[in-house]
């Protein structure tokens, strides 16, 4: 049976206010039909200004379409009655940790959310120590946010969202301004959300080798989705990609030159674990 | 002689409170005239207090610096004098811009040199071409420039003030692959064009392999390694345990050689990975 949808963008179009009036922005989301079920993991790929971020912000009612429809579980994003229950369902995480935090202690910032809400006490602290374990940030509960590492702080960030109890969260490029140490523990996070709790991860980045961390991978340019596929899929179009300013991984294009200096390789290859069992076969066969 | 040389550098934020913290120490280092420098190390280790140090901007707790053998805070027009030849630019550079068009921006430093106005625009102008703002491009306000564009206007500004020495911290931090490349050629560019020392701070040993040809890798506020590209990259091992991310294509024969083949692990660009399993493939015997 075919998974249940819970956000989907159907032929939408966006575009910003211009400052000055009379004057007509470009669009910055242009026709876009997008359908992200339960449990998904969707890495979007794009450049600087493709329309990544919009989409984020379209898909729990930030931002309302300029024509077409956003449909989150059943909910149409335009109905301002529903806002609330949308914005319970999908959760936007953002590239900035420090523009997302409010309290002065982590656990009153990851609180912050489920007391909007108006639930019990007792269910605020369940679901505030629940939420901090799942990022590994619980011991970190009664530090203050601007102590902590730009990585620990996207985990803060990420935990005030899943208090929330959201069945999807989009993450608009949380890793750009992180170093790789806590790129990891970001991208470790993002994984076990999508696995262990089965939510649904839609990931906004620019770094091809996080994407190749999805199960599917979109491709926007020019506010438009180009590509949609399998990371192997649609990191097959080389050419395509590099023409729109992105890249793949560095392990394709070693696989890539292998193949061409007469090696058994599939070109395909976008894994590191993928080449080295290959490169392993290859001997063990001899 | 050295063109920029620290001597016994240490520097503690917070000095004789409860949050002392010290951020270098006992540093000692030397970079020459016309040298391209990469600086490495994890967030916290003390790439840009140092960085911070050489144009004068921090003050050592202990220890010296020295521009061309004279230590920079021996007078207060030496240190002056300093900063116009040490051009620093900060990480995220693209939030300091502050003036109403693109030309007055990158026009700050030489108008604080006292240059003329000829000379100024001189100056502006070469900087724009550097970095790559068309003429009309200068007439706009900084802010209504993209991302991409505001960065590059932030690093024309201080390329404006012609230093001798050019110090980028994490310049392409934030940007994506096309905006990466953009600012990596231009630095290349200009570095062939103007000969000049250039230091870039990188959280990327990919970035610095690429472009440097000598390698700093700080932690903890000491110098853990400082060499050639391939001299501190054979040190791989050492350096992913100091908290840095190997190029994924190093990755590769780190975790060949720990299932006990026979391969290099000082290899972080496609050509001489290709080479090295080629290599590899043959010894085993496998037809290529």
């Amino acid at each position: 049976m075919d998974k249940k949808s819970i956000v989907k963008f159907d032929n939408v179009s966006f575009r910003y206010e211009a400052a000055e009036e009379g004057e007509k922005l470009p669009l910055a989301v242009d026709g876009v039909s997008l359908d992200i079920k339960e449990g998904e993991f969707v890495a979007i790929l794009g450049h600087n200004g493709s329309g990544k971020s919009t989409l984020a912000k379209l898909s729990n009612s930030i931002l309302i379409p300029e024509s077409g429809t956003v449909t989150v579980d059943g909910m149409d994003t335009a109905d301002e009655e529903k806002s609330y229950d949308i914005r319970k369902t999908v959760g936007v995480v953002f590239q900035n940790p420090d523009n997302q935090i409010v309290a002065s202690i982590v656990e009153e910032d990851v609180a912050f959310g489920p007391e909007n809400l108006g639930l019990p006490r007792d269910e605020i602290r369940k679901r505030v120590d629940d939420s901090l374990k799942a990022v590994g940030m619980y011991e970190h509960r009664l530090s203050e946010p601007h102590k902590l590492s730009g990585g620990q702080k996207q985990r803060v960030a990420i935990a005030g969202i899943i208090a929330m109890l959201p069945k999807c969260i989009f993450f608009d490029e949380p890793t750009a301004m992180l170093d790789p140490q806590g790129r990891k523990e970001v991208m470790k996070t993002v994984i076990k959300l999508n696995r262990e709790y089965g939510m649904a991860i839609v990931f906004i980045t620019h770094f091809m080798e996080e994407a190749t961390l999805a199960s599917r991978v979109v491709v926007m340019d020019n506010a438009k989705v180009v590509m949609d596929g399998t990371p192997k899929e649609v990191f097959r179009n080389r050419e395509a990609l590099r023409n729109i300013g992105l890249d793949v991984p560095s392990v394709a294009y070693l696989a890539e030159e292998l193949s061409k200096s007469g090696v058994n390789i599939s070109p395909d290859i976008i894994y590191e674990e993928e080449l080295v069992e290959r490169i392993e076969k290859l001997i063990g066969d001899r | 002689m050295a063109l920029i040389e620290t001597q016994n550098l240490s520097y503690i934020y917070s000095e004789n409170t409860p949050f002392e913290v010290r951020a270098l120490d006992d540093v000692n280092v030397q970079i020459d005239e016309g040298e391209f420098v990469g600086i490495i190390g994890h967030t916290g280790s003390g790439k840009s207090t140092l960085v911070q140090h050489l144009n004068g901007i921090l003050k050592p707790s202990k220890g010296k610096i020295l521009f061309d053998g004279t230590d920079i805070h021996s007078s207060k027009d030496y240190t002056r004098s300093v900063r116009f030849k040490v051009g620093l630019c900060f990480q995220y550079p693209e939030y300091q811009l502050f003036e109403s068009t693109v030309y007055d921006d990158i026009a700050f430093g030489p108008r604080n040199m006292g240059l003329d106005k000829d000379e100024i625009d001189a100056h502006v102008m070469k900087a724009a071409s550097f970095v790559g703002l068309k003429e009309e491009m200068l007439k706009k306000s900084p802010f209504d420039l993209s991302g991409g564009e505001k960065r590059r206007v932030a690093i024309a500004g201080v390329m404006a003030m012609e230093p001798k020495v050019l110090i980028l911290d994490e310049p392409t931090a934030g940007l994506d692959p096309r905006g990466r490349q953009k600012i990596e050629n231009m630095i290349a560019d200009y570095r062939q064009a103007t000969e000049n020392t250039v230091i870039i701070v990188s959280h990327s040993m990919e970035d610095v392999a690429r472009l440097a040809d000598k390698v700093i890798v700080m932690n903890k506020g000491k110098i853990e390694l400082c060499g050639t590209v391939d001299e501190v990259f054979s040190g791989i091992d050492r350096l992913v345990e100091i908290g840095l991310d190997a190029p994924q294509i190093t990755r590769i024969f780190m975790d060949l050689k720990k299932k006990g083949y026979d391969v290099r692990t000082d290899i972080y660009s496609v050509t001489a990975a290709r080479d090295e399993l080629l290599s590899l493939l043959k010894k085993k015997g496998v037809q290529v």
